[in-house]
């Protein structure tokens, strides 16, 4: 069986940051003009409704702002990951993120612990941004 | 909302319908049942519904047709001059009938919500997604609202202390309310702390009785203007205060998930139109989709400061008997979730005095409702409005 996990869905505004997950780039874009690093991607500049802006690359460092600990599958194809992390990182760039937190027991996760990206290559045609506790 | 709206508009009927799980049920009848027995309730002449708000339509279930605005005032009889659907629930939909009336462009608007989300099996997953694409989020195995509003929660627990101890006493304490209200889906099940705490985890820290219900069912009022409401059928609930601020942000860039929310600038809005402090509120109906909401709302309504919740919901404030009676349906908890409306149509009937066992004064041991504090949220925390409704 393959993978039956749901996939992003990317779009004229969202893929080359999910093109750049399957480099292993964690992408964010900034301003060209006030230097303002935005996330999700978008069109606009929403500090001062520039259109232009470069990609960054993230360090991939930062601290967890919140978590919540999934014990019931919504979807099946999570039946088998029960307990897991869903997060929200913030990082050193400034922008927060939807993430998982790996690599440690789930009622080890805390607010504002450091954590360090990770890439979970099992999806084939993606590569998800995942984290896990700096050592 | 400016002063000089201040008590110059009213709600002067309510629709109710079955409530819970009513199969055999097609959303848009659950509309119809609502409008007609809200058009029934206030006295109003049905050729004189001139304003048609509904609520949002979802994905429609069971193979039936979308819910428009169109489909409901066919089936109505009606054609009013003002018809309209979106997704702002009663916390825009209120304030949009309030703007129609006094541009003039209506005298008497309907605002109805109806579905057949238990029995049709909406789990509000693709539903809640604010903006973001549901399956970006889903890749991460996050689902709709319930871990949105835990990672909310989580939050709040490191920031200020609060947590299941303080979420426990909303719980329980609108269960007893729901104990007192025959049309509550939870009206003959009791709930105490032990079975709050030996609940299963949901997503932690919510476990299952942090979370609203699901219901099949409707709901529907009439907004028109004091002078006309004095010549219908009830008495009056005058909107005294209104104020609404929609910081807008997704939860996954939110940095208020410990607020302040919009409540703190959204209920200084209302407070400031209505005139009062938050001391002249006499009871709360607040948007509870979760415990923690109905926390954090009070919260930044400056009804205790932050942390300070523990001791201002402990001895039962919230409940029966309480100096602060909150959701005194039952709430979207315990008595049915209508949206906005299972809020804003309690206090509605609270005032005009109709609620039976469960009618605040002399029967529940508690003030009388003079002036009712409603509130209303979107997303998470994404949008909220303040709903400040007197008696005449
Ligand atoms: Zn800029």
């Amino acid at each position: 069986m393959g993978y039956d996990k749901p996939i992003p869905e990317p779009n004229a505004d969202t893929s080359p940051f999910w093109d750049g997950c399957r480099r292993h780039q964690l992408r964010f874009q900034r301003c060209s003009d006030c230097g303002h690093i935005r996330f999700p991607a978008s069109f606009l500049c929403p500090g001062c409704h520039s259109f232009d802006s470069q990609w960054i690359e993230s360090i991939g460092r930062g601290k967890i702002y919140s978590f919540a600990i999934y014990h019931v599958a919504f979807d099946q194809a999570f039946k088998d990951s029960l307990p897991y992390v869903t997060a929200i990182v913030e990082l050193a760039e400034g922008p927060r993120l939807l993430t998982n937190i790996v690599g440690c027991r789930p009622s080890d996760v805390r607010c504002d612990m450091p954590v360090e990206v990770v890439w979970d290559d099992t999806a084939a045609k993606f590569a998800l941004p995942k984290f896990r506790p700096l050592p | 909302m400016p002063h000089h709206l201040r008590d110059k508009y009213a709600i002067v009927g309510v629709g109710y319908t079955p409530q819970g799980k009513i199969d055999g049920r097609t959303a848009l009848s659950f509309h119809l049942q609502a409008c007609a027995n809200a058009i029934n309730d206030a006295g109003v002449k049905r050729k004189d519904i001139d304003g048609l708000i509904i609520y949002r339509s979802f994905t429609p279930l069971l193979g039936e047709p979308e819910v428009t605005p169109y489909l409901v005032a066919q089936h109505l009889g009606i054609s009013p001059k003002i018809l309209s659907q979106e997704a702002n629930c009663a916390r825009g939909h209120l304030l949009h009938a309030i703007a129609f009336l006094e541009a003039g462009l209506c005298n008497y608007v309907l605002i109805s919500y109806g579905d057949n989300a238990l029995s049709g099996g909406r789990r509000f997953l693709s539903e809640a997604t604010h903006g973001e694409s549901f399956k970006d989020n889903a890749a991460f195995g996050e689902f709709g609202l319930v871990s949105n509003y835990a990672m909310a929660a989580r939050r709040a627990m490191f920031e200020f202390q609060t947590g299941p101890d303080i979420w426990k006493e909303i719980a329980v304490s609108q269960r007893k309310w729901a104990n007192l209200n025959p049309r509550a889906v939870m009206y003959d099940r009791g709930l105490t702390y032990a079975d709050y705490l030996k609940a299963k985890w949901v997503v932690e820290p919510f476990r299952t009785y942090d979370t609203c219900l699901i219901s099949d069912g409707g709901r529907a009022f009439i907004v028109t203007s004091l002078e006309r409401a004095k010549d219908l059928k009830q008495t009056p609930a005058l909107i005294m205060g209104f104020g609404s601020y929609h910081p807008s942000i997704d939860i996954h860039q939110s940095d208020y998930m410990a607020g302040p929310t919009g409540a703190l600038e959204s209920g200084k809005q209302a407070l400031q139109m209505a005139d009062i402090t938050i001391d002249d509120i006499t009871a709360c109906e607040i948007y509870d989709c979760f415990t923690y909401t109905v926390e954090i709302t009070l919260q930044d309504y400056g009804f205790f400061g932050p942390g300070e919740g523990k001791d201002w919901f402990s001895d039962g404030r919230i409940a029966p008997g309480g100096d602060l009676p909150v959701n005194t349906s039952g709430g979207l908890l315990s008595e049915a979730y209508f949206m906005g409306l299972t809020p804003l149509t309690e206090a509605v009937m609270q005032i005009m005095g109709r609620c039976g066992e469960r009618q605040l004064g002399p029967k529940t041991a508690t003030k009388e409702p003079e002036i009712v504090l409603v509130s209303d949220n979107g997303g998470v925390f994404q949008s909220h409005a303040t709903m400040i409704l007197r008696r005449l």
